[in-house]
């Protein structure tokens, strides 16, 4: 067999699998390219323009559009809304979460039972669930009702109420995600070598330190993954506003980013301005995350 | 400890109170989730009892804990309130559409990143997770003018084909995929299987539980999805389930029935929940295993 006549085989046989490997995944990258690679760019060219969905003619207005979002109040308090839903949601239900996972990991009867309790709310819908809510923080039907009655109060009025409205989305969003969390928490509780406990136990360490400098350290990369995926997934918060608030009682005490953003698009109908808007949650995340990983490098022990 | 266990009776001292500290922690253990129990469970509880409450014991003040009947003809006016049975067909359909082409398309796209040679595959893999990063929000305005370019919008196209690629799955099946014997393809295709056959006689039977918790964290992420049904439709007909229940709420606006709005929200919770209880460990394992057996 001459040497072209081999390199030609291999080709040939190199062709086959190419070919195999475009096809198996054409469908994938296919709609990607449709619906996620193109409008990305597309959003990109928006974010220059003025338009509002109906003129054949976009005006191609430059940076404007970002240097007007920098002077608008709505962008700021919307952005801090956001943050604020994220931060305590994810501190909050991750707090409760680890201490929820470390009791479930106790010996104790009927942990399926627990398990699948505080899992639950996190495959509810959360559009129905908000929907719920609105009638449970209630204060006049609600179950917190007896209470205000026994203790002779008026209960407040969560989602009439400015200062409160954006609590009642993150009590909504914390329930949603304990249960998510903990799940996490004890995989990875339950994942831990028993030397580790066995070795401190015969050294005479205490139970305090145990969980301190074994638990803990050995737990931190499984609390940064719930971290980031924990925070992005909170900024787009948007179904509990939309059912909960829209935004209110007087808009945007309550509005998060996602559901400033639909205003502006499919209610204000500005295409060019919500691109831009758009574009700039993007680089919000993209820079949260990046900030996370680099203060990572400060407490998350990977490996032994 | 180490110096009592020398000594019969500290011994024994030391054990009583090492015992009761141990009851006592198994009490404050199963207290503190039998609270949790009862703050994470309420909601679910305060849904269901008000859903067949007749509306004078929702009015009442304070609401009454349990109905004194159960007043069942609340879904009966629920589901005539709005069109109820559409919401269901669309949801099912579009649900299970997108749920056999997210595992589908996965399953062709993992196989091929973890057993085909090509060049550059690496980069291409990113190109597939960086799509994780960019949220859906971000796409919505261009998604909309390309639906209504296509004639998509309030069409079945719309809600089952854009969400039908979806990185997730695939990363999950990547991971799996990568702990089977390659050796066994390797086998396979030199004698003189194609890779297709080996998908689909060796790699997807291996697979089956994961491709089913796959197909079951997509169901349910389809299911609850409120944001792109609520963009790419705006026929009551064309509605998924929760945009449904929202639809609802505004026509009882006012109103303050809550008895019916409960029984609506039982109709889009039930069937993901009953699902979810006999499916749970599959479940868990899905949204599990891509991140911690990575």
């Amino acid at each position: 067999m001459s040497r072209i006549e081999h390199a030609r085989l291999s080709w040939r046989k190199h062709r086959r699998d190419y070919l195999t490997f475009i096809a198996f995944v054409a469908p994938n990258f296919v709609v990607f390219a449709v619906f996620t690679y193109w409008p990305i760019l597309y959003s990109f060219y928006l974010s220059f323009t003025r338009w509002n969905f109906l003129k054949p003619e976009k005006t191609i207005v430059g940076v404007r559009n970002y240097v007007r979002l920098m002077g608008d109040e709505y962008f700021w308090e919307v952005l801090g809304n956001t943050l604020t839903y994220a931060f305590s949601v994810v501190l909050i239900a991750q707090g409760l979460a680890f201490l929820l996972a470390l009791l479930l990991n106790r010996k104790i009867r009927g942990q399926p039972f627990f398990r699948t309790v505080s899992f639950t709310p996190h495959i509810t819908t959360t559009a129905a669930a908000a929907l719920v809510w609105v009638l449970l923080l209630d204060p006049n039907l609600g179950p917190l009702s007896h209470l205000y009655k026994a203790i002779g109060v008026q209960g407040p009025r969560w989602l009439a109420s400015s200062a409160l409205a954006l609590w009642a989305i993150i009590i909504v969003g914390i329930w949603k995600e304990i249960g998510f969390s903990s799940v996490f928490f004890l995989a990875g509780l339950q994942g831990i070598n028993r030397d580790y406990y066995e070795a401190a136990q015969v050294d005479g360490a205490s139970a305090w330190h145990i969980f301190r400098y074994i638990t803990v350290p050995l737990m931190t990369p499984v609390m940064f993954f719930l971290m980031v995926s924990g925070f992005i997934q909170a900024m787009k918060a948007f179904d509990v506003v939309a059912i909960m608030t829209e935004g209110g009682p007087v808009y945007p005490s309550s509005a998060t980013y996602v559901y400033h953003l639909y205003q502006l698009a499919f209610r204000n109908f500005r295409a060019g301005y919500a691109s831009a808007f758009a574009m700039l949650f993007f680089v919000a995340i993209i820079f949260i995350t990046l900030f996370q990983i680099r203060a990572s490098e400060r407490w998350v022990h990977y490996g032994e | 400890m180490a110096t009592a266990t020398r000594l019969g009776v500290a011994d024994r001292s030391a054990r009583r109170r090492h015992l009761r500290r141990n009851a006592l922690q198994t009490t404050a253990t199963y207290a503190i989730l039998g609270l949790a129990v009862i703050i994470l469970g309420l909601p679910f509880f305060w849904m269901l009892t008000t859903s067949v409450k007749p509306i004078q014991e929702v009015v009442i003040y304070p609401p009454r804990w349990l109905p004194s009947t159960i007043r069942l003809e609340n879904f009966v006016e629920a589901w005539q309130a709005a069109p109820f049975d559409r919401f269901y067909i669309n949801s099912v359909i579009t649900g299970v559409a997108t749920t056999v082409l997210q595992v589908l398309f996965a399953l062709f796209m993992a196989y091929a990143f973890v057993f085909i040679a090509f060049p550059a595959k690496r980069y291409l893999f990113l190109l597939v997770l960086a799509t994780m990063m960019i949220p859906v929000e971000m796409k919505l305005v261009p998604n909309y003018l390309l639906l209504k370019q296509l004639s998509w919008i309030n069409t079945y196209w719309a809600l089952i084909i854009p969400p039908a690629a979806h990185a997730f799955p695939v990363f999950v099946l990547h991971q799996q995929f990568r702990t089977l014997p390659k050796d066994l393809i390797d086998a396979a295709t030199v004698d003189g299987a194609s890779h297709l056959q080996a998908l689909l006689r060796i790699v997807a039977p291996m697979s089956r539980p994961i491709l089913a918790a796959v197909a079951l964290v997509s169901f349910v992420g389809r299911w609850n999805d409120y944001l792109w049904p609520l963009i790419v439709t705006n026929q009551v007909a064309m509605r998924t389930l929760p945009i449904g229940l929202a639809y609802l709420k505004e026509t009882q606006e006012g109103g303050n029935r809550w008895n019916l709005l409960m029984a609506g929200t039982v109709f889009v919770i039930a069937p993901i929940l009953v699902l979810f209880l006999f499916t749970q460990k599959q479940f868990v394992e899905g949204i599990t295993r891509g991140a911690l057996k990575g």
